[in-house]
């Protein structure tokens, strides 16, 4: 068997994890690498959260929330869209491949584009990962 | 110049408009340290040269002083500190009203070899904001320095991932976590540190190499959108690791994607602390 990824999503309750779920009741299918923690907002995912996903093993980190404009807290993922911009850029910076890591928005009624993502995202970690282990 | 400052500082000590004043001094040893004076007498041990680097904004965040010092303090400062400054007076860490600044016009700092700090090469604050400062001392210089064109970085950029991960694992590879490089952040004044924390853990405190990347990997994104490139940390770091080409990174980062230079004024909040709606998305799915 295919050796299993191990990545970290973080979803949003409002808009990304209801879309994931409507993903399962609609039997779309999608790898099963991924694990999904529930925070009520992308804006709740502190960069450190990533880090420590890192830090602990993870093969990669997938943050997750609602459209901007959409945010049920108002505006909770503008703020998540600067900050993880700069962590994307900081962690490129030191060399962590920037496949790695992801930011997506995904409302509640799009469960095909959270399938689409989920394998993107896995394919895009598998092939970072593949390059890591052949030097 | 020397005899400006010592009569500024007399003047402002002698009057009871601060009750501190900050400045440079040499040790025992010859070199120049911060010093710390009270009394009127001891402005005397005041110096101005070209090794006078250190950063003493530092200490507007230092606990002792915040809480044994009640009268304002004086402090002198160069157009570089000003910056770290202007960033303190953003973050609401320092009350205008508690310091007397005594701005100095500074052509550049020399290392113990002599030669000018890569920082000074590419200043442009050689003349400290008379606005900000209650008085300057100095003759206004008209230096033109080289403009820092990032050119290190983009090399380090030009590196495919592993080969960077290869690079700073090698820096990483002899960090002590002695923490010198935040101790003498003056943006770096949290009570309690992230790294000294162990509920949650963030970061473990033994020196590894991985141990070691994750906390400068955390270090350098809480300077994010705050360092004004002061470069107090490389110069405090014992064992030499560039740390201020991170920062510069992610101030070129903050500058391109934000149009934000931290230090340029005292009243624009941080980026990270705010948003506009149409901020690049180009990165996301």
């Amino acid at each position: 068997m295919e050796k299993r990824l191990k990545i970290v999503g973080f979803l949003c309750n409002w808009c990304s994890y209801a879309g994931a779920d409507l993903a399962g009741v609609s039997r779309f299918q999608y790898p099963a690498d991924i694990r999904v923690i529930r925070v009520p907002c992308s804006g709740r995912v502190n960069p450190l959260l990533v880090l420590k996903c890192f830090q602990e093993g993870a093969d990669g980190v997938l943050v997750s929330g609602c459209h901007p404009g959409d945010c049920h807290y108002q505006e909770g993922n503008y703020y998540t869209r600067r900050r993880m911009m700069m962590l994307k850029n900081l962690l490129d910076f030191f060399g962590i491949d920037k496949r790695r890591f992801h930011i997506s928005w995904v409302s509640a009624s799009e469960g095909k584009k959270w399938a689409d993502i989920v394998i993107k995202v896995v394919e895009d970690v598998g092939a970072a990962l593949e390059e890591i282990t052949k030097q | 110049m020397i005899g400006k400052i010592k009569k500024t500082a007399k003047q402002i000590l002698g009057d009871g408009t601060v009750s501190l004043f900050l400045g440079y001094g040499k040790n025992s040893l010859g070199d120049t340290v911060p010093v710390f004076i009270k009394q009127e007498k001891d402005v005397e041990k005041l110096v101005w040269d070209e090794s006078c680097y250190y950063n003493l904004t530092r200490y507007f965040t230092d606990k002792d002083i915040n809480q044994f010092e009640e009268g304002p303090i004086g402090v002198l400062v160069k157009g570089c500190d000003q910056k770290s400054l202007k960033v303190l007076l953003s973050e609401k860490q320092v009350k205008r009203d508690r310091i007397r600044i005594v701005g100095l016009v500074c052509s550049g700092m020399k290392n113990e070899k002599g030669d000018f700090f890569t920082k000074c090469e590419t200043c442009d604050s050689n003349n400290p904001d008379g606005e900000l400062c209650d008085v300057v001392i100095g003759q206004k210089v008209e230096r033109k320095n080289r403009e820092d064109d990032f050119s290190d970085i983009e090399k380090i950029e030009a590196l495919d991932p592993a080969q960077r991960q290869e690079l700073w694992s090698r820096y990483f590879d002899r960090c002590l976590r002695c923490y010198a490089c935040r101790n003498i952040c003056p943006l770096c004044y949290c009570n309690e540190c992230i790294v000294e924390q162990n509920d949650p853990g963030w970061v473990r405190p033994s020196a590894s190499k991985e141990n070691n990347l994750y906390f400068h990997i955390i270090r350098a994104y809480h300077l994010t959108g705050r360092c004004t490139g002061c470069g107090e940390c490389e110069r405090a770091c014992p064992v030499g690791i560039p740390l201020r080409k991170i920062n510069r990174r992610m101030i070129r980062a903050v500058r391109d994607s934000f149009d934000f230079i931290a230090g340029r004024d005292a009243e624009t909040k941080s980026p990270l602390a705010c948003f506009r709606q149409d901020d690049r998305e180009d990165f996301i799915k």
